[in-house]
This record gives structure tokens, sequence and C-alpha cells, in this order.
């Protein structure tokens, strides 16, 4: 379309593969309306995608998909380096992040394309195969859970799968079709990792593609008012103005997910042990709503398998059943303000979801080791339990840490634990001084927590 | 040859004498010939078709036909025996002759417009291209480092407790010694087997006691740091292209079955295609006689002892 100096590798490939119309045909999609900044979800939505996919087989580089060794080599990943950057770390963090953000942009995505009402008439299959889209991402979500094989991984994953257990009549054979088994193991540790890096990518191209075609084939729905004419006079191509506006709205997202991967990396906690009933499963962060939805509504059936479905069935049927051409959000004001309502309902359960959890012990690594020179020298091994060492009188305290008594029950366990429990047989460590008491609270608060197997090491003691 | 005229939509097309018909509307292109045959333009009440022949001249703001022009004559334009062709059908660049006279270059004006909008357009194209390279840049660091992570891990030297005392070993005689290690690759640690030559000597007299790679310097520091003149511990991998050399006591050589390369009880090459003597590695002695050394693996085939990471 421009006059340019075209190179020879240029005017090679156009004889060959006709190029130049290819390219014009990817680029220059008319836009009625103009290019808009509401435009760039849906791209920064496929970014997100492709830095998962890359991501993703980075991790599967070095990644052993069985319970063996999937903690070790998630571990092996964590303390990965490269002239002192944590490269192991930072891919991690990507992918782990970039999951957070991509279920966010779907969601985002999804709310544009509601407000300006291009889900209606002729874009019903678009909208539909979008909804098969978010679908996958949050079955993307639940399957890269489990996969570091941690306790958080193993118990949400317990308790996840339980719930697709109460589904009625087919509800048990699902669960343990996923699960491989009656319980969490081998199995379903390969279905899940066959699932999240084999099944899931091939549909996500096929479906993003078919989501692609379909875009082309109808074209874009552009602004939901203005007239024709004036639509038709301020059309734009994709390119430049849009592709630009999109590449801006992906380093947005970039940044993001990096700052975040760099800032909060994921962290491991301890390799998962089925035997640990004390651990208190909490799910990933999208999920809190449901997680607190589920504490009011009863029989926990509805909540469990109700509410999905209605969602599902609401996003399914909501083109079909809505069939006003109107596509201002100002001239439907019912259905745009009962999603509202609907998303300030969803952010507040997630708010109270997360207050309800139990906080872990913030650590002062100083502390910690301190007090694991108190913890050895207070004759503790000599009833309680940690990594295959000690008396079996008391507890295993290999990850006591992970339960998240607060500082202040810990220090009352030490100096007087019939408090907390009154046929304790647990001498009373009266002799302990304050700041030791602090010190071995601390070092208590770690176990099971970072840097396995000995939290006050920064490695994992093997080098 | 032909003269260019870029072609533009909505220009006036006049008669001979000069009076407006309509405006240029569309072309009708004619595939199988690559040729255009009528151009379509808009008067007052419809779409009429005209053949080029009529056309007199064309300039880039008006077009003129021959003799005088009554619209009616002509037929009137269904769109739908045509097919509309999209702005991508022609790549650019692209030339469509009418008749002899002009060649005709299919353009969309709200493109090819002012030299302004050139401007603006290849920043915009800039800034994109900015904008991925910086995305690009900034994953090269962690995803190659990642890459090249595993490769860079760091061999360290752990030393070996060998399950055999000196006094134990039998004087100026190899034997070999076999012994349990861990075996790391990555996150996993395999419990395995090895095997290690050695010969005790009766002390610094012994002129068997300096292994030739010793002699010849080809160690390195630790290798160097750590030699005992009462003990040698040989590698049990050939040199040569990594087959396991045996001791023949008869002929006090160490044959290597493969090939053939023949080494003194030094290590020495006395034939044979090894490339260096056989390879030593650093043994410590404790004050109670426990024999430990660091287990090494070093390229084959080359005549320089190095050491693989």
């Amino acid at each position: 379309m421009e006059p340019e100096k075209e190179g020879r590798i240029v005017r090679y490939l156009d004889e060959r593969i006709r190029l130049k119309a290819l390219m014009s045909f990817l680029l220059n999609e008319p836009m009625p309306g103009g290019a808009r900044w509401a435009y760039v979800f849906g791209s920064m939505v496929m970014f997100s995608l492709i830095l998962q996919f890359l991501t993703g087989m980075m991790l599967a580089f070095y990644y052993g998909g069985t319970p063996d060794h999937a903690w070790d080599s998630v571990n092996y990943i964590d303390h990965l380096t490269y002239e002192n950057i944590p490269v192991g770390r930072m891919i991690r963090g990507l992918h782990y992040w970039g999951a957070s953000i991509m279920v966010i942009l779907v969601g985002l995505h999804l709310l544009q394309v509601f407000l300006w009402g291009a889900y209606k008439r002729p874009r019903e299959i678009m909208w539909l195969v979008g909804v098969l889209l978010l679908a996958m991402t949050m079955v993307a979500a639940f399957t890269g859970y489990l996969l570091p094989w941690d306790e958080r991984a193993y118990w949400g994953t317990i308790v996840g799968t339980n719930m697709i257990g109460l589904i009625p009549i087919v509800g048990p054979v699902i669960k343990s079709a996923i699960r491989g088994g009656v319980g969490l193991g081998a199995l379903t540790l390969s279905h899940f990792f066959t699932i999240h890096t084999m099944v899931l990518p091939t549909l996500f191209i096929l479906f993003v593609g078919l989501h692609m075609v379909i875009f082309r084939r109808v074209g874009p729905a552009g602004p939901f008012g203005g007239d024709p004419l004036t639509l038709e006079s301020q059309k734009e191509f994709f390119y430049p103005r849009q592709v630009l506006m999109d590449s801006l709205g992906m380093f947005g997202v970039f940044l993001l997910i990096a700052m975040l991967a760099i800032m909060v990396p994921p962290g491991l906690e301890a390799m998962a042990n089925p035997s640990n009933g004390a651990y208190n499963p909490v799910p990933a962060w999208y999920f809190d709503w449901i997680f607190q939805l589920l504490k009011v509504i009863r029989p926990e059936i509805l909540g469990v398998v109700g509410l999905p479905a209605l969602i599902g069935m609401i996003l399914i049927f909501l083109p079909f059943a809505d069939r006003n051409p109107e596509r201002s959000p100002l001239r439907r004001p019912f259905s745009v303000l009962a999603t509202l309502f609907v998303l300030a309902s969803m952010i507040v359960l997630s708010i109270l979801a997360e207050k309800g959890y139990k906080k872990l012990v913030p650590l002062d690594r100083d502390a910690m080791a301190r007090g694991k020179v108190v913890f050895d020298h207070s004759g503790c091994l000599g009833c309680h339990r940690l990594q295959d060492r000690g008396g079996r009188m008391g507890p295993d305290l290999s990850e006591e840490g992970l339960i998240g008594h607060p500082q202040h029950w810990l220090v009352t366990q030490f100096v007087n634990s019939k408090t907390n429990f009154p046929n304790s047989p647990m001498p009373n460590f009266t002799f302990l001084k304050p700041d030791q008491l602090h010190d071995l609270a601390q070092y208590v608060s770690s176990l099971g927590r970072a840097g396995w197997p000995d939290p006050t090491k920064e490695g994992n003691g093997e080098k | 040859m032909a003269q260019e005229v870029i072609f533009r939509m909505g220009i006036p097309v006049l008669d001979e004498t000069r009076r407006e018909i309509g405006r240029l509307e569309k072309l009708v292109f004619f595939e199988t010939e690559k040729k255009i045959t009528e151009i379509v333009i808009r008067e007052l009440s419809c779409l009429r078709r005209i053949p080029v022949e009529r056309i007199r001249s064309i300039e880039t703001h008006e077009l003129l036909l021959t003799g005088q022009v009554n619209p009616d004559e002509f037929p009137v334009f269904d769109p739908d025996q045509f097919e509309e062709l999209p702005t991508w059908f022609f790549p650019s660049g692209y030339r469509i002759e009418v008749g002899s006279v002009v060649t005709l270059k299919p353009s969309d004006i709200r493109i090819f417009g002012e030299t302004e909008a050139y401007t603006r357009r290849e920043f915009m194209a800039k800034s994109t291209a900015v904008v991925a390279t910086l995305i690009g840049i900034s994953l090269v660091v962690p995803i190659g480092g990642y890459i090249l992570a595993a490769v860079k891990t760091k061999v360290s030297d752990h030393w070996i407790n060998l399950p055999m005392r000196l006094d134990q070993l039998p004087l100026d005689s190899p034997v070999t010694q076999t012994f349990s290690t861990v075996s790391v690759s990555g996150w996993m640690r395999v419990p395995i087997e090895k095997t290690v030559w050695l010969i005790r000597h009766s002390g610094d007299t012994d002129p068997d006691s300096v292994a030739a790679d010793v002699s010849i310097g080809l160690d390195s520091a630790l290798e160097k740091k750590f030699v005992d003149p009462r003990l040698t511990a040989f590698s049990p991998i050939c040199p040569h292209l990594g087959c396991a050399p045996q001791w023949f006591r008869d002929q006090k050589q160490f044959i290597c079955p493969c090939h053939h390369s023949v080494y003194e009880i030094t290590g020495k090459v006395v034939s044979g295609p090894a490339p260096r003597p056989l390879d030593t590695f650093p043994v410590r002695i404790a004050p109670d006689g426990i024999i430990s050394i660091i287990y090494e693996q070093f390229s084959i085939g080359i005549p320089k002892k190095v050491r693989l990471a």
C-alpha cells in the first residue's frame, strides 16, 4: 500500500508466498469508528497466553512429573541460577503470576465485550468460543496448581477434586477418572501434567484460532454509539494505530507480570505430605469467592455444582436470550447493573475469604537462626519429631509453620502448654528468656515453609 | 512505455464538452485478461458501466471521455453480477493496464494520501517494533540463563573415602577398588558404583611412585596439590576412547582391550593409539591409612587432561 523500499528478502518471499498480500490481509482490517484503547484486552489476553506457553515450555525442561521427583524438580528450578541471577525463580515467577494476570485479563475482556454489547447478533458463536476459552483458562489454572506437589498444591487439589465428586450420579466417576484412582497419587499428577501441558495447549491453539477466524469473518463490532456514516468516515485500519495501542497494552501486562515475578516470587511449601491432617488448605485467589460462598450456601451441592453451572448457563445462553439489538450499556441498564452487582459481590466475597484465612507468622531470618540453636539445645527433639529425627511422644513438628499458630500462642505453648492443651504432658520451658522464646517461636513458625529441609538456610542445603 | 497514473476514487468524469457525467466509483476488472475493461460512474440516479474504449485521457484529478455522452445509453451497474475485491487483493505496487495508454495503480485514498500521514504511520510502526523488542530483550536474560544454567552447574569436589586402608593394599601391584557414591543429575540423586585403580608404592625412593601425567605436567592445580608418593589412583577410563584397560600381571602392563593401548605401571603410554598417559585422581591418606580420592572425569581422545564439568 505504501511506496516503500522493499528488501530482497521481502521481494523473494512476496514472489513465492505472496507475503505482502498476506500482511495486507492481516493488518488492513477495517475498524469502524477507528482505533480505541477499549479494544486492547483481547490482545493482552493473547500476549499472556503466549507468555504462559513460553515459560511453561521452559519449566517443562527441568520438571519431573512424578510424586517422587515433582517437588525436587520444582525446588531445583527455584534454586537455579546463572551468573548469580535467579533465573529459575524468575521463569517460575513469570508463569505463576502470568496465570493470575491471565485470569484477570480474560475477565476484563469478557466484561468489555459484555458492556459494549459486542456479543449480540451476528457474534454469538464468537462469544461461545470465548466462554469455552474462559473455561479452559480455569481448568489450566486448576491443573497447574497441583504440579509443584507441595502441601498447598496437594491439599488444594484434594478439596477441588472432592468438590467435583459431589456432583450427583456422575460425580464420583469423574472424580476417580481425573484422580486416576481413589486417592491423589502418581496417576493424578501425570493426568494433571498431561492435561496442563498437552491437552490444553492444543485446545487453546485450536480455539483461539477459531475465535480469530470468526472475528475476521464478522469483523469488529465497533463502538456501541454513533450513526453508520460517522463510523464509516472515522474508519481506520487495524495497522498501525491499533497495533501500537495493543503492543503498549501488552507491554504493560509484561511489566506487571515481571515486576510481580521478581518482587513476590511464588515460593514453595514443604513436599506434599498426605498424613499431615493439620494442614489448612487455601484455594488459589481466583476461586476465593466460591470458597466463601460455600460457607453460606446449604446444602453444599447447590454451591459446588449449582453455582458454576448457573454461571456457565448464563454465559452460554446470554447472546441467544438477549436478542435486543441495542448495544449501548446506558440503554440496557438492567443487564449492566446485574452484571456489576455480580462482579461487586465476587470481589466482596473474595476479600472476606482472604480475611478469613489464617495468616502465617511473618519471619525474620536472623531470629529463625537463633531459634534453631535454642531448639537444638532445649531437648525439643526428645519428644517431637522433625524430618524423621527425634522422639514420638509429642506431635511431629516438621510442618508446624504451615498451621499458622500465632506467635503468642506458641510462646504460651512453650512456657505453659496446659493453657492450650489441658492434658498436655509437655514440660514448661520457663527457664528460657523472653527473647529466646521469641526466637524459638520464629523458628517453629518457619518449619515446613521456606528453605527445605532446614528453613534457616537460603538454599536447600544440598550443593 | 505506458504513463503511470495513480488512480483515485471520486474524481469527476467529463465528456468532450467538459460536461460532468458523474464521479468515478469503481473499476471493472476482467480477471482472465488481467485488464480493466469498464469503469463505473455514479450519476445522479444510479451507477453505470462505461467501457474503457470511451476513455480519452486520465488525469490525476479528472477523467475525460470521447464524444458526447448520454449516460442513459450505458447499462446500469448491478452489484449482484460482480464480486467486490478487497484492497488486499492487489499486492502493493501492482499495476493494471488500461488500454495501451496508461497503467493504473489501485490505491485507497485514505492510505495513499499526504506525506504527513506517512511519517505518522512510520512513527507508529517503529514504536511498535521498539515495544516488541523491549519485551523480547527482557525475556532473553531469564530464558537464555535458564537454558544455560544447567550447563554451567559447577562440579563440586567432594572427597570419597574408599573402603580400604593403605596397609591392606599389595605393594607395586595395581588392584581395582569399587566404591559406592551418589550420581547427581539435575534434581535426581542416584546411588551408583564406581571403580578406581590403586597402586601402593614403597615411598619416595620408588621410581614408579611418580605417575606419567605428573612428570609431564598434565595435572591441574587440584591434582598437583594432592599427590602422595605412597599411592597412585588411576581412572578406570582409557584416555583413548573410554574403554577399560586391564592390568596384566605377567607383562606388568595395563592393556586396553579395545584398541590395544599399552601403558606402564606409571601410566606412561608404551604403544597404541592413546593420546596421553592414564589419568590420575587427587589422593589423600589419613594418618590411620584411610584412602580418600576425588573422582573426576576427563575429556577422552585429546593429549590434554581436561576435566569435564
